[in-house]
């Protein structure tokens, strides 16, 4: 590795380290910052009969030293970064006394299985899609980019009532709850597997509809960009061959539309929440949404931390392959 | 491609299957599970019966009201449509003293726990006296000591000796029933061998999970699988329960099931395709379930209300806050209440009307209401007889009466000089209270006074009416008890009783922190009173009272849990027919409490399969 490559990776960790620490400081105060009191509410399942002051303020007291909230916030802070660097995430409130990594790992396997391949499909559609439209023009771009359009403007949560009430309640083509059938316990059977499939349809298209549209229209104007570009023209004019052209300039219009997959993809676990929530899918989207409306801290923290490094982790390894695959790029940041 | 695409699919799908946690081979018959919905809305915390905050709704529920016995059992079993406990682990019956300072029960012979040992008067012991021990880590015990001293074993059968005053009388002999029903009994050798384990940390027994799901049970069912997405129970055929002293046979379904929905709506999609067989869900203008939609949907009684409403969901005053001190304010409000929109609004119906069950202390269970002298209240009750026209004109004059007008023109009444501006809340999404709450603000405008409403999230909400001192909102809803061996005694408390006043979390009444000496001595008498007609002429005074001063009013009357089943698959469910049947039989009539809590198991022991 060349000394400029040294100097830039270096330039690269140090920023993201600088953003990872915000990040982490953000993901922990900023729940906590919501008004509630999630001890409160647990007391409401625990106290039963119980009237004597002073019982209620033990109870009270027991929970809050449970969850660590009798610290001082920059305590607590300390202290979970502690423990998180180990795996512990400390437990849950709303689901005492569950531990959040617990939670965790039982949910987030159903969202990367949703939300990855959905996103690739989604990315390699919109971006044929809107090379072909950019290519090919005529019916492509007066019919099916608008309605590609269309769609990348339909509301996530839109896109998803649609298909359920169309193909799940009305046609009945999909079962629209949970991630197989109601009565099935998970096992390597075809019988469970074709279930998984049938119940992932629904969730699994629902993200790919709104986010083909994005992509066909980023791809779309790239390629007109780059088929306009000097060096088509020049090619053209030294007779290559369309076909040959056309490699280069979608390879050339591509490089943006990297970026968009690896952000997405670094994105999934939020961006999991619509069609978990609207599914009832048991991933770690539907796990966040919950938390947030329990001022579950721990977890609230727990799972936007992993989206957090998810993205990180995409960008970074994103601007890592940007300076062995785009010239242009490395040739930036190395000045 | 297509090569790239059938891998990243093959991929998720191996994923999938791998998140699910592949561990047993098995697809629950259809035919031999009865499904739920309404309880579970997340996966399971624990499986620890100790631990009363569990989110285990299938298994672990300990109410007064009706605990869940499906695995662990109580001794008692309350039946809110006769007021009655019968015995399931206990024998039927139990026996005071003389001066009802101590009550004595026997264990059931045939009682066993699932390992095939008796459950003895031990057990009963040795978990009142694990409660103790995790006092502070579970309110069980600091609920029940200042009513009973000691719970000790004699002679093979449970004595219980209460708390007493000066005079040598119990405090409160109500709230031994409401023990009996609402705690389970536990194991002594698993109870001792959990403090060993924990070296007698409360705190470390109380958070134990107990993820190997192997805590002795003495109920029918047992844990069979749980999940993310689904919760199942498995029926122990070796069931004590099937002895002649008990219900001479097992319940019908093998399996209980429970998915888990992202929510309400979820929820009802699935009951609607026959996926829920018994539904503790409020659905609106649930009739059109099966009149509209021609679905095998039905309910407790097929007419309004279609259910037993044992509670009033009830806004209660801010008596912090200066206006509201006015009794006449209240009054005022409370009669301009357009309560039948309420009703055929917010509820769909699914209440009586306050024509039909004029309001009181007491809910529309005929039991409680032969407790109350019903010509003695009537004059009280300001919407028995009076349309809602002529209940606005007497408000307004009320108000007038009281030196609350408007005397700047703008249409609002002045208090001290200030315009009356009060802010009404519930939590947010809870649709049909906000839909009353919309009404109490309608009224306010009806009679000059400016009632805003405000719906913050459930989290938010749940810290404003529980708060000892509340000065952001001034009229909230919340319910006061329903039916429970220690009712209507306990919702009278709820409603006027001084000793909530001051304290945080108070989950337990009198949210608006109103004060009334007199009401405070009939809360203190009520338990002790020595006849029937001096515990009627109590609840009388105490009905008297409450409409009087308004402290807080009625919104509406509400089942304790919602229940309609779908008849796809299973039927024969709890029902007045059914019931009626019972009746005939001389059999004790099923409350219901979708088969699964106090009394309302019996309806496991009467389902049938449709086909």
């Amino acid at each position: 590795m060349s000394k400029g490559y040294r100097k830039y990776f270096k330039k690269k960790i140090f920023w993201f380290i600088i953003t990872f620490i915000v990040a982490v400081m953000l993901n922990f105060f900023l729940p906590r910052m919501m008004p509630g009191d999630p001890v409160n509410a647990i007391l409401s399942k625990t106290l039963g009969n119980t009237t004597d002051a002073a019982a209620i303020q033990k109870q009270y007291e027991v929970y809050q030293q449970a969850f660590g909230l009798d610290k001082s916030l920059p305590e607590q802070f300390l202290i979970f970064c502690k423990n998180a660097i180990r795996g512990d995430f400390g437990l849950s409130f709303s689901q005492y006394p569950r531990s959040v990594s617990d939670i965790i790992s039982s949910s987030i396997g159903w969202t990367l299985a949703l939300q990855i391949p959905a996103i690739i499909v989604g990315w390699i559609l919109g971006n044929v899609l809107g090379a072909v439209a950019a290519y090919r023009r005529k019916i492509w771009d007066k019919v099916v980019m608008p309605v590609s359009l269309f769609f990348s403007a339909v509301p996530a949560f839109g896109a998803a009532v649609v298909l359920l009430v169309i193909f799940g309640i009305t046609l009945k083509w999909a079962p629209v709850n949970g991630a197989y059938d109601p009565g099935m316990i998970p096992n390597f059977s075809w019988e469970f597997i074709s279930s998984v499939i049938r119940h992932y349809q629904l969730p699994f298209f629902s993200i790919v509809l709104i986010s083909i549209g994005g992509q066909a229209v980023g791809m779309r104007s790239m390629s007109i960009y780059e088929l306009n570009a000097d060096y088509v023209k020049y090619s053209r004019f030294l007779g290559i061959k369309d076909k040959k052209i056309v490699r280069y300039v979608f390879r050339n219009a591509m490089l943006p539309q990297v970026t968009g997959l690896a952000m997405s993809i670094g994105s999934s676990v939020g961006g999991a929440l619509v069609a978990e929530t609207i599914f009832s899918y048991p991933g770690l989207g539907s796990t966040m949404y919950k938390a947030i409306t329990a001022s579950d801290y721990p977890l609230i923290s727990a799972t936007t931390l992993i989206i957090t490094v998810m993205v990180l982790i995409a960008s970074f390894l994103l601007d890592i392959i940007y300076a062995f695959i785009d010239p242009r790029v490395k040739a930036a940041q190395f000045d | 491609m297509k090569k790239i695409l059938a891998l990243v699919l093959a991929v998720a799908m191996l994923l999938s299957v791998a998140a699910a946690g592949a561990e047993t081979v098995t697809t629950l018959p259809r035919n031999k599970t009865l499904y739920h919905g309404g309880w579970q809305y997340g996966s399971i915390a624990a499986w620890n019966p100790l631990h009363s905050n569990s989110n285990n709704s299938m298994a672990i529920s300990a109410n007064p009201r009706g605990s869940r016995t499906l695995v662990w059992e109580t001794a008692y079993m309350y039946n809110a449509l006769d007021g009655k406990l019968y015995g399931l682990l206990a024998e039927d019956g139990y026996e005071w003293n003389e001066d009802m300072t101590q009550l004595t029960f026997g264990v059931k012979a045939a009682a066993k726990w699932n390992d095939g040992t008796a459950v003895t008067a031990d057990d009963v012991v040795a978990t009142w006296e694990a409660w103790k021990k995790l006092d502070g880590y579970n309110g069980t015990y600091a609920g029940y000591a200042p009513y009973i001293a000691n719970i000790e074993a004699a002679d093979g059968k449970v004595v219980i000796s209460l708390v007493t005053n000066d005079e040598g009388k119990p405090v409160n002999p109500l709230l031994v029933y409401d023990y009996l029903s609402g705690t389970y009994i536990l194991q002594k050798a698993w109870l001792d061998s959990m403090f060993e384990k924990h070296g007698g940390d409360a705190k470390a027994v109380a958070e134990d999970t107990c993820s190997e799901k192997d805590v002795p049970y003495s109920g029918p069912y047992t844990f069979y699988f749980d999940n993310d997405q689904l919760t199942v129970l498995v029926r122990d055929d070796n069931y004590w329960g099937q002895d002649e002293s008990m219900w001479g046979k097992l319940p019908v379904a093998k399996y209980q099931a429970h998915t888990i929905y992202s929510g309400n709506d979820a929820s009802l999609v699935a009951f609607k395709e026959g996926q829920i067989d018994v539904n503790q869900q409020f659905v609106s203008n649930i009739q059109d379930l099966w009149e509209k939609d021609g679905l095998a949907i039905s309910t407790y009684m097929d007419e309004a209300p279609y259910g037993v409403c044992a509670t009033m969901p009830t806004a209660w005053f801010n008596m912090e806050v200066p206006v509201l001190q006015v009794k006449e304010v209240r009054k005022a409000i409370a009669m301009a209440v357009d309560y039948d929109t309420i009703i055929a609004n917010a509820m769909t119906n699914q209440s009586p009307s306050f024509a039909d069950v004029p309001r009181s202390v007491m809910n529309p269970t005929d039991g409680e209401q032969a407790l109350l002298d019903h010509d003695a209240i009537q004059p009280y009750q300001w919407d028995a007889t009076d349309d809602l026209d002529t209940r606005i004109e007497k408000a307004k004059a009320l108000l007038d009466e009281a030196g609350i007008v408007d005397t700047d023109g703008d249409g609002y009444r002045e208090y001290n000089g200030e315009k009356v501006s009060l802010k009404s809340c519930c939590p947010n999404g809870w649709t049909d209270w906000q839909a009353a709450m919309e009404v109490v603000a309608a009224a306010g405008e009806k009679i000059g006074l400016d009632i805003t409403t405000n719906y913050p999230e459930w989290d938010i909400y749940q810290t404003v009416f529980t708060a000892a001192s509340q000065t952001e909102y001034d009229i909230f809803m919340w319910s006061p008890a329903g039916a429970a061996p220690s009712s209507p005694w306990a919702r009278v408390r709820g409603l006027m009783s001084s000793e909530y006043i001051g304290l945080n979390s108070n989950w337990s009444g009198n949210f608006g922190h109103w004060s009334n000496e007199r009401a405070d001595e009939i809360i203190a008498a009520i338990p002790l009173a020595a006849t029937e007609e001096e515990q009627k002429a109590l609840y009388t005074e105490a009905t008297i009272l409450y409409l009087d001063e308004v402290p807080s009013f009625s919104l509406m009357y509400r089942p304790e849990s919602f229940y309609a089943v779908n008849e796809t698959v299973w039927t024969n469910f709890v029902s007045q027919d059914l019931n009626a049947e019972l009746a005939a039989e001389g059999k004790p009539q099923i409350p219901p409490l979708d088969l699964i809590d106090g009394y309302g198991i019996a309806g496991q022991y009467y389902i049938e399969l449709v086909e």
